[in-house]
């Protein structure tokens, strides 16, 4: 019995020595922080998603103050904290707020599986080991692992076997595009307007591409062909949109063969209660 | 000449890292490259040599009078990690160049376990105060040492053609079973 008491004795007494003893030193040997450390710090959200390269808020916070990074980092933060952060520094800062799009629309019932796999479920160990789940080399394999490092709640997993973006939620952290190992996720502005070719396939043989995927760009080039403002040209097997000179004209959207060119305003980035990534699969909000 | 012993014994024959493969962490983490591994090496040191002047009289005048020896694991961790803060504080205040050079390091050490297993060896062995001290040393030059010996390695790794499947972490681990069998080379030195 009194072992025990002098073991708790000692245990109590011992850490309110030491803690007297820590609080104590921090204030005899305390060095002055520069504040802007803490103001930086207050500023930014604190969900510490790494997306600015550094080690959480407090890392950022203090490369910040030193001057060793740009204020316009932190993706979760948006333009107010931007501008915050430029006010606090004294540096002038623009920035746009960007959201994470999907170049792919190869769901379940539109992109073949080249096999059964019933390896670990995720993206990554399905694309290591069988290179991918589905025919198109390129195409989402949908097990979520961008689903999995959103820490916004942006991405779920649809019915359809891909994940959709929730653009209320999307900062533009790009954990996504980070995580994604087909490297299907891209930011883009906000505001941008103009059209987008949601697809990665860069197999030039035709009929490959159109035997994987019924949306699947089969490299034919009629949008390049028809874009009255030649603003489309085919940048490693996939056509790339010149958003300084696209008006939105839409002809694009209205040639491709297989559907795969939309318009980001319309359909792709969409902010309404029903969030969508490729044109359809969200039920419409149940009407009452 | 017992204290040479010690030290020899503790520095090449028992090699902490490489022949009892204890603080494998700091070793395969830090090693990127030579001044950061010697960085670390010293902090070990520090630490090390702090950790058992303080150790060593707190088990035999505090604990063992007390009859509370068995409490030691929870008492060492305690006081190591409050003493290692203690020092950062101070060095951050006073000894601000040493501090940019050694103190992002301490916190990384507070509680490791080469720490912990050289004050608990102290006790094990029976060593006095004096025989703890250098044995200490010992067993941190030992540690500086091999990760000094590892940065060097790391360093021509970085440029060599590496097979796919042992690039990164497996290769270290294939270096270092290799430096820990030329150290066995060393046993037999001290009869």
């Amino acid at each position: 019995m009194s072992a025990i008491l002098i073991t708790l004795g000692f245990s109590a007494i011992l850490a309110f020595a030491l803690g007297l003893a820590l609080g104590v030193f921090k204030n005899i040997f305390h060095v002055e922080q520069d504040p802007r450390v803490a103001q930086v710090r207050d500023a930014l959200p604190g969900v510490n998603c790494g997306g600015c390269g550094f080690p959480g808020c407090d890392g950022y916070a203090a490369a910040v103050a030193a001057g060793a990074a740009p204020v316009d980092k932190c993706a979760p933060g948006g333009k107010s904290v931007v501008e915050i952060l430029a006010g606090i520094m004294g540096v002038s800062a623009s920035s746009e707020e960007v959201v994470a799009v999907l170049r792919c629309q190869g769901s379940k019932e539109k992109a073949s599986l080249k096999g059964n796999y019933v390896g670990i479920p995720t993206c990554r160990a399905a694309k290591l080991s069988a290179g991918g789940t589905k025919t198109c080399a390129w195409g989402c394999m949908g097990y979520g692992d961008c689903t999995l490092v959103c820490k916004f709640d942006a991405l779920h997993m649809g019915d359809d076997g891909l994940p959709h973006v929730n653009y209320e939620n999307c900062t533009g952290c790009g954990m996504c595009v980070a995580e994604c190992p087909q490297g299907l996720f891209a930011l883009v502005p906000k505001e941008r307007k103009g059209s987008i070719v949601l697809c990665q396939n860069r197999s030039v043989v035709k009929p490959s591409v159109a035997k994987a995927c019924k949306v699947g760009c089969i490299k034919c080039e009629i949008c390049v062909k028809n874009c009255p403002e030649k603003c489309i040209t085919m940048e490693n097997g996939i056509p790339v949109t010149d958003y300084t000179k696209c008006t939105s004209c839409g002809v694009c959207v209205a040639k491709c063969p297989t559907k795969c060119y939309k318009m980001l305003e319309d359909g792709v980035i969409r902010f309404a209660p029903a969030k969508t990534e490729p044109e359809k699969t969200e039920e419409p909000a149940p009407v009452a | 000449m017992n204290l040479a012993k010690i030290f020899i014994s503790a520095f090449l024959i028992d090699n902490i890292v490489l022949m009892r493969f204890i603080a494998l962490c700091p070793f395969i983490g830090m090693s990127v490259d030579v001044p950061k591994s010697f960085g670390m090496g010293l902090a070990v040191t520090f630490v090390m040599v702090m950790a058992t002047i303080v150790t060593w009289p707190l088990y035999h005048f505090v604990l063992i009078p007390l009859r509370i020896g068995f409490l030691q694991i929870l008492v060492f961790i305690l006081v190591i990690a409050t003493l290692v803060q203690l020092v950062e504080f101070f060095l951050k205040k006073q000894v601000p160049s040493l501090y940019g050079s050694m103190g992002i390091y301490l916190p990384l050490i507070t509680t490791n376990c080469a720490i912990l297993a050289v004050t608990f060896d102290n006790i094990t062995r029976g060593f006095n105060l004096v025989e703890s001290v250098v044995y200490a040393v010992g067993v941190a030059a030992g540690f500086l040492l091999s990760m000094v010996l590892l940065a060097g390695i790391r360093e021509r790794v970085r440029t060599s053609p590496i097979p796919e499947f042992l690039k990164g972490t497996p290769m270290l681990f294939a270096a270092t079973s290799l430096l820990a069998v030329a150290f066995m080379g060393f046993a037999g030195l001290v009869k």
